[in-house]
């Protein structure tokens, strides 16, 4: 029912008559009329409808007014609705007490005035429509009330839950301090049920070195109103304490009275020990980077530090900075950046090394590690420094590089060392002596290229092996003399007999150094056979020149009085006061004398008939000798073979010619004394390396071969494997002459199935002048002949 | 010209080769003359008239070459042989018309004689 509903208005009368006049008096307040012409009729209505006035006939048969209101007001329901009384008898103000008394009543005498009833009525009726509103608004506020209830313990419960939920520990106290609520985290922790906790402040669980602290500032607090915040260590449920962080904070109401407490605790243990525990690290990190810094220091390697991927700041340590000549500590990020002028240049092999490949930089850029690179940079000074370089990137906790650490080793002088071997290591190379190091056990150590070339062991080969093993060493006085000179002196030098790796026999001039710290031998040797031949050939040059002079001498005379004999001889032999006897001894004299002539001729006289060479054909030559042996060689049943190519022309002087081939036939003769075959070739050839043109003259012969030991000796003056006859002089004046035409003459022995052939050549150069090299003056001659005879002196 | 017609001027230092070769050479028909000295040859040459030198090398005082010097200074077509015991033939041996070793027996030395005498008439003639 809202405000403006009808009201129900209840008549009640036994008389219809005044029911319908009610009806009519009543009808303009347009409230809902209901008739009802008993009390029961009443009472029916009433139960069914909410009546808001009951307009009542005290005077009624069966029950009347009074006695229906009596019954209404038994009923609680009816208790407050609104009765008037409509009554012809007078009531008297006994009556209407009693009737005021049992509420909310009012009388109407008869005759109803019309206002009168209308106004009451329509009073009551609002009075009870009011009533209903009231009631309405109560119950909408109980509602409201029930509802705000509800949601404050729903809010109530979800706090708890969450209070209970939360990792801390949470308490509610009163006005007073006394903690009237913990959160389940509370009990699980200190281990206590609900009920048994300890009191305000907790004594039971706190630390016995904070109880008194926290107590004092939390009384101090409580008095306050003020929030309390504490840390400190209370006791679990396991026995052990652990650091919370507790907090309270007062609760006020509207008028600003304290309410209550509520207050946290949060377990910071973790925190607390991972404090203490960053406490140490930083400690031991603080530790570490002054140990860092030390190190830094005292490093002799320089170390730069580029502290961001672009190496806008790079950081140099001591070393670094006395290197580079600048403060230790100075960015030196612009000297090197080539961009910048005045920066330091670096250069590697020869170029120079553009910003970005500074290895610092571009490590710190890209994170690349760079292995060491020998690079150069001018020192202050302006000379050159080398720096064995090396970068490593430095990462942050995502993996992302943030700068790097280069280390600069300063080489220089290691460089200039190793120049300087290499330099050395060059000129051992470059030495054509051999230069041999070895261990105290004879181990080779070393070996050079000269020993290589030497020895013809490559040094692969003989490293590791024993050196005595290799060369095969004949010491002149023995081993342990060497040994003993070395360990005395450190030095010896001597000449040593060693072997090629083909079996050559060598002379060595051999230097041995014992090195300084006594665990190897140095040793250096030169092959001196080719020196000791020379040598030896000078000798022999020196004897055939000395024995030359001598001959000379003896030639002269010998030759003098020789003459003078022959001239004698001569007189005598057709002398006529000779009788047959003189005449014939006198011719005995002449033979032996011609015979002395002979040998004086080949042995003391390279005299040459005439100063003009002339043209000799060799094969003529060969001719007329071979006529003059040719007695011998039937007697001895020589055959003969012809090969003359050539007529073989030299420009010459003939005797002495007719001497090298008589002396050559003469021995092939000599050597087939039983028979054999004598083969002469002649023939033109070119050949050495000016291609010229030369005779050659070969001499073979099947005869008795030539000793290999005699070999070495054939062209040795007084030489003779002839036991009666011969100068020993043939061969070496023969070769003497060739050579004098700037010949060779060469002999091969062969053996083939038992047969030997010796075979003499002789190549005589075809001179394209006419003139022959005179070994005493050394000059051509007959030109100059030609000029002198015409023109005088 | 007929041997007797030539007169050769012999030089040695020595007697008896010098005598010796005098002999022999007159025995071959030529006429002779000796010096014992390339200073007595010159004086020789200068006084009698010669057509051949015949000289010994080695001498003391003056070699046989240096004779030859001299007397091909004074006399430039005055042929001059040389003999000698040396072995090798000197450098300025070549002054010399001839050098003859003493070893090669008196017929070298005559056969060098009538060749050097030969040319020089043949030179003679032709003027």
């Amino acid at each position: 029912m809202n405000d403006n509903d009808q009201a129900n208005i209840l008549m009640v009368d036994d008389q219809p008559g005044k029911l319908m006049s009610y009806e009519v008096i009543l009808k303009e307040l347009g409230e809902n009329l209901i008739q009802a012409r008993s009390a029961r009729e009443a009472l029916d209505h009433l139960l069914r409808q909410d009546v808001a006035v009951v307009l009542m006939d005290v005077s009624m048969p069966e029950i009347d007014g009074f006695e229906l209101a009596d019954m209404m007001r038994q009923h609680p329901r009816f208790q407050k609705t609104a009765i008037i009384f409509i009554s012809a008898v007078h009531l008297t103000d006994l009556d209407r007490i009693r009737g005021y008394r049992s509420g909310a009543v009012d009388y109407i005498s008869v005759p109803v005035i019309p206002e009168l009833l209308r106004a009451k009525v329509s009073v009551f009726a609002e009075l009870h429509r009011k009533n209903r509103q009231l009631e309405r608004l109560n119950r909408e506020l109980e509602q409201r009330v029930a509802e705000r209830t509800e949601q404050l313990h729903q809010s109530e419960h979800q706090f708890r839950t969450l209070a209970n939920s939360i990792p801390q520990l949470a308490w509610m106290a009163d006005a007073q301090g006394s903690i009237f609520w913990y959160n389940q985290r509370w009990y699980d922790f200190i281990g206590t049920s609900p009920g048994e906790m300890p009191t305000w402040g907790w004594r039971g669980v706190q630390h016995p070195d904070h109880a008194d602290r926290v107590l004092q500032l939390l009384e101090k607090s409580r008095q306050a109103c003020e929030p309390w915040e504490d840390t400190f260590p209370l006791l679990g449920e396991d026995g052990n304490y652990r650091w919370f962080l507790s907090r309270a904070v007062p609760i006020f109401d509207s008028q600003g009275s304290l309410v209550r407490w509520f207050g946290t605790s949060t377990d910071i243990s973790t925190q607390i020990s991972a404090e203490e525990q960053i406490r140490n690290l930083n400690g031991q990190l603080q530790e570490r980077v002054a140990e860092l810094e030390a190190i830094m220091k005292v490093l002799p390697v320089g170390v730069a530090v580029s502290h961001d991927p672009e190496s806008s700041v790079v950081t140099a340590n001591l070393a670094l900075s006395q290197l580079l000549g600048v403060k230790p500590g100075e960015n030196i990020a612009t000297r090197i950046d080539v961009a910048v002028a005045g920066s330091l240049d670096l250069y590697r092999n020869g170029d120079r090394l553009a910003s970005g490949d500074h290895p610092l930089k571009r490590t710190a850029k890209t994170g690349e590690q760079l292995g060491s690179l020998e690079l150069e940079v001018r020192g202050p000074d302006g000379k050159p420094i080398f720096l064995q370089s090396s970068a490593s990137p430095l990462f942050d906790q995502f993996g992302n590089v943030r700068g790097a650490v280069g280390a600069f080793i300063n080489v220089t002088d290691r460089k200039h060392l190793e120049d300087l071997l290499r330099e050395r290591a060059d000129l051992l190379e470059l030495a054509t002596e051999a230069i041999i190091v070895r261990d105290m056990h004879g181990v080779l150590l070393f070996w050079n290229s000269g020993a290589e070339a030497l020895y013809g062991w490559k040094r692969e080969e003989v490293l590791g092996k024993s050196i005595h093993q290799v060369l095969k060493t004949r010491f002149p006085k023995g081993f342990s003399d060497v040994e003993n000179a070395l360990a005395q002196t450190g030095k010896w030098n001597g000449n040593l007999t060693q072997f090629t790796r083909d079996g050559h026999e060598m002379t060595v001039a051999c230097r041995k150094a014992l090195k300084a710290d006594g665990n190897a031998v140095l040793e250096i040797n030169r092959d001196i056979s080719a020196q000791l031949n020379a040598e030896d050939a000078l000798r022999k040059a020196e004897r055939l020149a000395a024995m030359g002079r001598m001959a000379g001498i003896i030639a002269h005379e010998i030759n003098n009085p020789l003459e003078a004999i022959t001239n004698t001889f001569y007189l005598l032999r057709d002398h006529p006061s000779l009788d047959e006897e003189a005449r014939y001894l006198a011719k005995l004299g002449d033979e032996e004398l011609l015979r002395v002539s002979h040998i004086t001729r080949q042995t003391l006289g390279f005299y040459r008939e005439s100063e003009h060479s002339v043209e000799v054909s060799i094969s003529a030559i060969l001719d007329e000798i071979l006529e003059l042996q040719a007695r011998q060689m039937e007697f001895s049943n020589i055959v003969l073979r012809k090969q003359f190519r050539s007529k073989g022309t030299i420009w010459g002087f003939p005797v002495e010619l007719r001497q090298v081939f008589l002396n050559l036939i003469g021995n092939a003769v000599q050597a087939m004394p039983d028979g054999g075959t004598l083969s002469l070739r002649v023939f033109k050839s070119s050949r050495g390396c000016d291609r010229r043109a030369e005779v050659c003259v070969s001499v073979f012969d099947t005869g008795t071969g030539i000793d290999p030991e005699h070999a070495k000796h054939l062209f040795e003056p007084f030489f003779t494997t002839k036991e009666t006859k011969g100068t020993g002089l043939g061969l070496w004046i023969s070769r003497g002459i060739v050579q004098k035409y700037g010949g060779t003459i060469r002999f091969r022995n062969i053996s083939l199935a038992g047969r030997n052939v010796t075979c003499f050549q002789v190549r005589l150069p075809e001179s394209d002048f006419q003139g022959v090299i005179d070994p005493i003056v050394g000059s051509r001659e007959v030109a100059e002949k030609a000029e002198a005879s015409n023109g005088g002196f | 010209m007929a041997a007797s017609d030539i007169t050769i001027l012999c030089v040695d230092d020595e007697e008896t080769p010098r005598t010796l070769r005098k002999l022999i050479l007159q025995k071959q028909g030529y006429q002779v003359i000796t010096a014992a000295s390339g200073a007595e040859a010159l004086e020789v040459l200068d006084r009698v008239s010669i057509n051949l030198v015949l000289s010994d090398q080695m001498m003391p005082g003056m070699t046989g070459t240096e004779l030859t010097k001299s007397v091909k200074a004074m006399r430039p077509t005055m042929p001059v042989i040389l003999i000698s015991g040396v072995n090798e033939i000197p450098a300025d041996a070549r002054y010399a018309d001839r050098f003859v070793s003493k070893i090669g027996g008196p017929d070298l030395l005559f056969k060098t004689v009538a060749e050097v005498l030969e040319e020089y008439s043949r030179t003679a003639l032709e003027g």
